[in-house]
């Protein structure tokens, strides 16, 4: 390998600071609601959440599942909707990017679509779907579809002009030239859009279930509200939370093995 | 066919340029260009900066379209796809994601050469470049003059019609180039290619070429063509290379 890569060695200071902010945060937290400063009926201490999510392994009650069963319905339905998302709009973007006649029928569609909020899909989703599984998964897909779209697109964009050149010159069609030249220049842009997407898709989950569930972590969150319960609201948004930056960490994960096998 | 203006030759004509106008908006940059190149002969192009260097090779590989006048290769109007045409470019061409050899392999890749074709093709090329050994590593992990070496190889590599290079040396050290240049030549003399080569370089211009067009300011015309008959390899200090160096240097001095 041509260039070693140089460890630098993070100070003891760099270590411990993040860990004292967390720390700090919750300790903070917990006092304002010990504390009364903020009332217990609006806010839930981080050990009452605590102790409660305890709870929630093994019981259902009282929103109906235990917390792995939301988490499960919650992540079938984002993975479906994320998977159709890059399935659909990485290849629409790609070949956007490069096709002029692509581009002119699907971009200004693209361009109404996309500043419509996922949620204000909503209501035409449940006269479509009703509340199962199906609408949901097109609440997310909306979500992830487009920043798969624009990232492909513009990863094409970026492609060398030069490179392209140099590949007309030995008389490549365009087709080559999108599979050799574009597609390979896109993978960084696509990888960027594997995270991107998956936030965008997990929080247009939540969104959904919102007003339309009777299973998963948004739904864990509304029925906190309506049982008036700030405990299960806050259990149901770290949960939200955790599992979105663990999925985070596995895309990471993946990534990174990607692109060390195909570009360096 | 016209009689040849430029180069009563006995050799085949391969490439004909016939009256070859430029225009960028009102901007005349080439005017009315004649020449031609024979079958297996090693160009080269000298002509001062800006004047149309690299617009002439885009036009003559139909990169971009010409205002006037044609390229032929072989009688016919030059077109990339079915014309075997080569062009390395002023800067680097490799594409990163390849290793070497599949970047040499990738103009052969391209115009649908078989695979058996394509890797014995690619083993002889890299040997002839020596880049044997590295063909594994990526574009990156190489050194620049490789790199170069590599789009110098990938252009051999389709045995085109033409090959057209715009000052593919002209950002490496003159070691280096010295070193390049005998390379190329060896390429050339071993696969009989027909080469244009351009060059702001007239010691690298004389080195390499058996002819010599020397091009005008704008609107550019051909200035002057000088014949190299020199014996290879060549010598820089040899008088006679000299003086036909002095010569090209003082037609340019009037630039
Ligand atoms: N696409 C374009 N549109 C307008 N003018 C152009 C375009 N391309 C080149 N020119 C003009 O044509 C002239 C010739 O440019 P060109 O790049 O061919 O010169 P060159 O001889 O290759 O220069 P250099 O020696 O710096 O490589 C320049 O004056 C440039 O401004
Ligand atoms: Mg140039």
């Amino acid at each position: 390998m041509a260039y070693e890569e140089v460890k630098v060695k993070k100070p003891l200071s760099l270590i411990l600071l993040p860990i004292l902010s967390v720390l700090t945060f919750f300790v903070v937290w917990e006092l304002m609601v010990q504390l009364d400063v903020v009332p217990k009926t609006m806010l839930a201490a981080p050990t009452q959440v605590g102790s409660l999510f305890v709870t929630k392994l093994s019981d259902p009650n009282p929103d109906g599942a235990t917390i792995f069963i939301h988490a499960w319905v919650s992540a079938q339905e984002a993975f479906i909707g994320y998977l159709l998302a890059l399935g659909i709009g990485l290849p629409l973007g790609l070949f956007m990017g490069w096709f002029g006649v692509v581009r002119g029928i699907a971009r200004p569609l693209f361009e109404l679509i996309r500043p419509i909020p996922p949620i204000a899909w909503i209501p035409l989703t449940i006269f479509w779907f009703g509340i199962g599984l199906g609408g949901k998964v097109f609440i997310i897909w909306l979500g992830g579809v487009v920043p798969c779209v624009i990232n492909a697109f513009v990863g094409v964009r970026m492609t060398n002009p030069t490179l392209i050149q140099m590949a007309r010159t030995y008389g490549a069609s365009d087709w080559q030239i999108f599979k050799t030249l574009c597609v390979p220049s896109a993978l960084p842009m696509v990888f960027g859009a594997l995270q991107i997407a998956l936030a965008c898709c997990w929080t247009n989950l939540v969104g959904a279930e919102l007003l339309a569930a009777d299973q998963g972590l948004g739904y864990l969150i509304t029925m906190g509200r309506r049982l008036a319960l700030p405990d299960l609201v806050v259990l149901g948004m770290v949960s939200v939370g955790l599992a979105g930056a663990a999925i985070g960490v596995l895309i990471d994960y993946v990534e990174r093995r990607l692109l060390a096998g195909i570009r360096r | 066919m016209q009689v040849a203006a430029l180069k009563p030759d006995t050799k085949q004509v391969k490439i004909e340029v016939k009256n070859l106008t430029k225009r960028f908006g009102d901007l005349l940059v080439l005017n009315r260009i004649n020449f031609h190149v024979a079958q297996g002969e090693f160009l080269a192009i000298v002509g001062p900066t800006g004047c149309g260097k690299t617009t002439f090779l885009n036009c003559l590989s139909k990169l971009i379209p010409t205002s006037e006048g044609n390229i032929f290769i072989d009688g016919e109007v030059a077109d990339p796809k079915r014309h075997n045409i080569s062009f390395v470019f002023q800067e680097p061409t490799c594409l990163p994601w390849r290793t070497v050899r599949q970047n040499v392999a990738y103009g052969m890749q391209i115009k649908g050469f078989p695979a058996a074709k394509i890797n014995e093709r690619v083993d002889f090329m890299l040997d002839l470049v020596g880049l044997t050994e590295t063909q594994s590593l990526y574009p990156n992990q190489v050194s620049a003059s490789m790199v170069q070496r590599i789009t110098v190889a990938r252009a051999f590599a389709v045995d085109p019609d033409l090959l057209l290079m715009d000052e593919p040396y002209g950002q490496l050290d003159v070691k280096l180039r010295y070193y390049l240049e005998d390379e190329l030549v060896k390429l050339w003399q071993t696969l009989k290619s027909t080469v244009i080569f351009v060059t702001h370089n007239i010691e690298e211009a004389v080195y390499v070429a058996e002819r010599i067009l020397v091009l005008s300011n704008k609107p550019t015309n051909i200035k002057a063509e000088v014949n190299v008959d020199l014996p290879r390899p060549r010598s820089l200090i040899d008088p006679d290379f000299v003086a036909i160096r002095k010569h090209v240097t003082e037609l340019i001095r009037w630039w």
